[in-house]
């Protein structure tokens, strides 16, 4: 042990930790009840106890590079046992959206994401790039007629696709960057704080990991484990596999349109459109129950990182839903408008994916995927 | 002490609540030359002490306390006592109270001399409160050897009962009588210390601790009953589920105390308490271990920091930073696991015992039911002391968390704002 520890506090972290709803984290006294009561942590350092004083300390490096942040999974157990009210689990979650800002590059995006102030120019943000694009490119047509609803007639696919695989190697990319260094700080962090038996860190073990925790994932049995988060599993069971099922889905339509040149919309009996609407509803009901679970809970602070990405699933799904059912009822005008504002949040899916709370599906896999790999 | 340099005495002072606190009040404006009524609940006077087996940090039994107030009780014209007695109601204000008091059947009279052919007579046997449940009694009774007044009760779980007219029969001195009945008496004072004092925090509230659930879980308070010679296992310190002497012994600190869930506040006592225990374990068992979880040690002053170091110079005596948070016990052995996350190491601990001690806290008993007088408390119920309006105090436990000490100390301060305020009339 050493003799001397000298603490420099990131006074900065903290005050913006507490403003991502973590306002709580200076009332912890350290009494360790969270390490205890939590149905995951594992007895060699457990969490949360030990994230509660260095965020109060404001040890910045020594948290958003570890992996316990990312394999809590906000059940809130530790919250209700607190004698304190300090929310553990809140703290964390305040954390992590730190963390996710910390790791994707440029992070001014990052900031952008999780400050309310500047919704207004992120919404707008599609709106400018469709209209503009359209325009010069003409693949935006304001007066598509026809007997039947094309929605590429008016917002040409070949104009999607423009914009929208871009976007997703944009996505790719920043994930890249940012879990390039997250990688690097966690085997760091887990060495030095005797997390890991892996002294040097080794990538195909970390895809070994990565394959195992799977079954754990779709079954979200960690998930479950947690003794409040049973009806927090389901919502969220729901909304993970519609998007798994859209992927799927997107993906299957996107080679069907260029490899074999049949252009939609595609019939109700082909059943790649029974995946798409099965998943669409999952969709809607899921985050539906999670904004309801949320609404709910009294005792867990919901602030505007968790409001942006629900209202975001929701409104993913609801706009979805309804420009095929405007399309099915033959309200052209409607549905043409709500295919667009359907757009505009998938541009935000899809732009801000690894900025918003939504990237954690990358972050706690991988630090799942570690912790395996390094016997955590 | 001459009557003529006397205080000049105008009105008398109620003392409500028998306890240390409540005694010191009494005796302490008693013996200034004032008229003090002092009214307990209780068959006995001397509360919580009474049920202690030592005072920290001097270790002395409460005996040497409460037999000398006991004591100046008896010798001081000026104090009446009631036991068995609460207050119904009280009207008017500062200086002029007229409080109404009910006083509960003793079914003994003063003719009793402690003989306790009604005890031997009696079949019936129920559970005893003083010991906390852990043994039974007559249903005639001595609360405890020194108890005062020095005189059984029949409990009225046995009055209409055979067992009552055997008690009945069965005395020699006529001090049975079973057609006592409850009476009001009214009081007229000029000023009220309440004295309500304390009562253990209900442990099987706290649900991970397993209290109620698991039989070699006990609190504090218990502890103390248990290493009383007059307690029910004769001052043996034994397990419950067994009756074997612990070799391992784990205390859980703060056990509701500073919890939000539970008492919000830190109950002052629990830290010397365990302690304290220490030192009773130790006496029994040279080599037994023992562990204590905390979240801070609070040993405020001098005398008990000293305490404190000396209990750690045991090496049979682990102190761990970290709460207890789960128990779990052995359905064979009945030994308890108590799970906690050391602080200071970051590791997880899950250390199996044979006995477990919850340190519980202090709850007023003003807690739940208020008294009835215009009185203000605080959110946990402590009674808030108003000097500006003055003419009604809180002393003791009533007002805050407090140890024997501390609580004396506050009792002769409230004696004489109660005779301040007669004396301003």
């Amino acid at each position: 042990m050493a003799d001397k520890c000298l603490v420099e506090p990131n006074l900065e972290f903290i005050k913006e930790v507490v403003g991502l709803g973590g306002d709580t984290l200076k009332k912890c006294f350290q009494c360790a009840t969270c390490s205890v009561v939590c149905p995951i942590a594992p007895d060699n350092k457990p969490f949360p106890r030990k994230e509660m004083i260095a965020a109060s300390w404001g040890l910045k490096d020594k948290l958003v590079g570890s992996m316990d942040i990312w394999l809590c999974h906000n059940c809130g157990d530790c919250t209700t046992m607190c004698p304190r009210g300090a929310k553990p689990g809140d703290v964390l979650g305040a954390i992590r959206s730190y963390a996710i800002s910390e790791y994707a590059v440029p992070k001014f995006i990052g900031k952008a994401v999780n400050d309310p102030k500047k919704l207004p120019v992120l919404l707008g943000l599609p709106v400018v790039i469709f209209l503009v694009l359209g325009f010069i490119t003409g693949l935006l047509d304001f007066t598509p007629g026809g007997d039947k609803i094309v929605h590429s007639n008016f917002f040409s696919s070949w104009l999607v696709d423009m914009i929208f695989v871009p976007l997703a190697a944009w996505a790719v990319v920043v994930f890249g960057i940012g879990l390039k260094r997250f990688v690097n700080d966690m085997h760091e962090n887990a060495v030095l704080e005797g997390k890991t038996d892996k002294k040097k860190l080794e990538i195909g073990g970390l895809i070994r990991g990565l394959f195992s925790v799977i079954p754990t994932i779709l079954k979200h049995s960690k998930f479950s484990e947690c003794d409040e988060n049973k009806e927090r599993a389901t919502a969220h069971l729901m909304v993970f596999y519609s998007f798994i099922g859209l992927f799927i889905v997107t993906n299957i339509f996107f080679v069907v349109l260029y490899v074999f040149q049949i252009h939609g919309p595609y019939s109700q009996m082909n059943p790649v459109k029974w995946l798409a609407n099965v998943s669409g509803i999952a969709l809607i009901i899921g985050s539906a129950l999670m904004i309801k679970n949320r609404m709910g809970k009294t005792d867990q602070v919901t602030s505007y990182k968790d409001w942006y990405l629900l209202i975001l699933v929701l409104g993913l799904g609801a706009t979805g839903m309804l420009t095929e059912m405007t399309r099915l009822a033959g309200i052209a005008g409607l549905s043409y408008a709500l295919y667009f504002i359907h757009l505009m949040f998938v541009f935000h899916l899809f732009i801000f994916l690894p900025f918003s709370k939504l990237a954690h599906l990358v972050y706690r896999t991988v630090a799942m995927a570690y912790g395996e790999y390094g016997n955590r | 002490m001459t009557e003529d340099k006397a205080a000049p005495v105008s009105g008398s002072i109620l003392v409500v609540g028998g306890g240390i606190s409540g005694l010191t009040t009494c005796l302490e404006a008693a013996e200034v030359g004032y008229e003090v009524f002092l009214v307990e609940k209780n068959p006995y006077l001397g509360g919580r002490v009474a049920q202690l087996n030592q005072y920290f940090p001097k270790l002395c039994p409460p005996s040497c306390g409460l037999e000398i107030n006991f004591r100046r009780i008896k010798d001081n014209r000026k104090i009446r006592v009631f036991t068995l007695g609460e207050v119904e109601k009280v009207d008017g204000t500062l200086g002029n109270y007229d409080v109404t008091i009910k006083l509960s059947p003793r079914y003994v009279n003063e003719n009793c001399t402690c003989c306790g052919d009604c005890e031997a007579a009696c079949e019936t046997e129920i559970s005893s409160d003083f010991n906390f449940g852990m043994n039974k009694i007559k249903g005639a009774y001595l609360p405890f050897e020194m108890a005062f007044p020095a005189r059984y009760v029949i409990s009225s779980q046995i009055i209409g009962t055979d067992d009552a007219e055997r008690c009945k029969e069965a005395c020699k001195y006529d001090a049975v009588d079973l057609d006592m009945e409850a009476k009001t008496i009214n009081l007229k004072v000029g000023a009220i210390v309440w004295a309500t004092g304390w009562e253990p925090y209900d442990a099987a509230k706290i649900d991970n601790l397993g209290f109620g659930k698991y039989q070699n879980i006990i609190t504090n308070m218990m502890v103390e009953r248990l290493a009383s010679p007059n307690g029910p296992t004769k001052g043996q310190i034994l397990r419950p589920s067994d009756s074997k002497q612990p070799e391992s012994i784990a205390f859980v600190q703060c056990a509701g105390s500073r919890d939000e869930n539970h008492l919000t506040y830190c109950s002052y006592i629990c830290c010397m308490a365990s302690l304290k225990h220490v030192t009773y374990i130790r006496e029994r068992y040279p080599d037994a271990k023992i562990y204590i979880f905390y979240i801070d040690i609070r040993t405020p002053g001098y005398r008990y920091e000293k305490f404190y170091k000396k209990i750690k110079e045991d090496k049979n005596v682990f102190f761990i930073k970290g709460k207890v948070a789960e128990v779990n016990e052995n359905p064979d052995s009945k030994n308890i696991t108590v799970v906690a996350e050391n602080a200071v190491t970051g590791e997880k601990i899950k250390q199996e015992v044979e006995m477990v001690v919850l340190a519980t806290g202090m709850q007023p008993t003003t807690k739940d039911v208020k008294l009835p007088a215009d009185l203000k408390y605080n959110e946990e119920g402590f009674i808030i002391n108003d000097f500006e309006k003055g003419g009604m105090f809180a002393a003791g436990c009533a007002n805050k968390p407090a140890d024997v000490v501390s609580s004396n100390q506050n009792a002769t301060g409230m004696a004489l704002k109660a005779i301040q305020t007669l004396v301003r009339r």
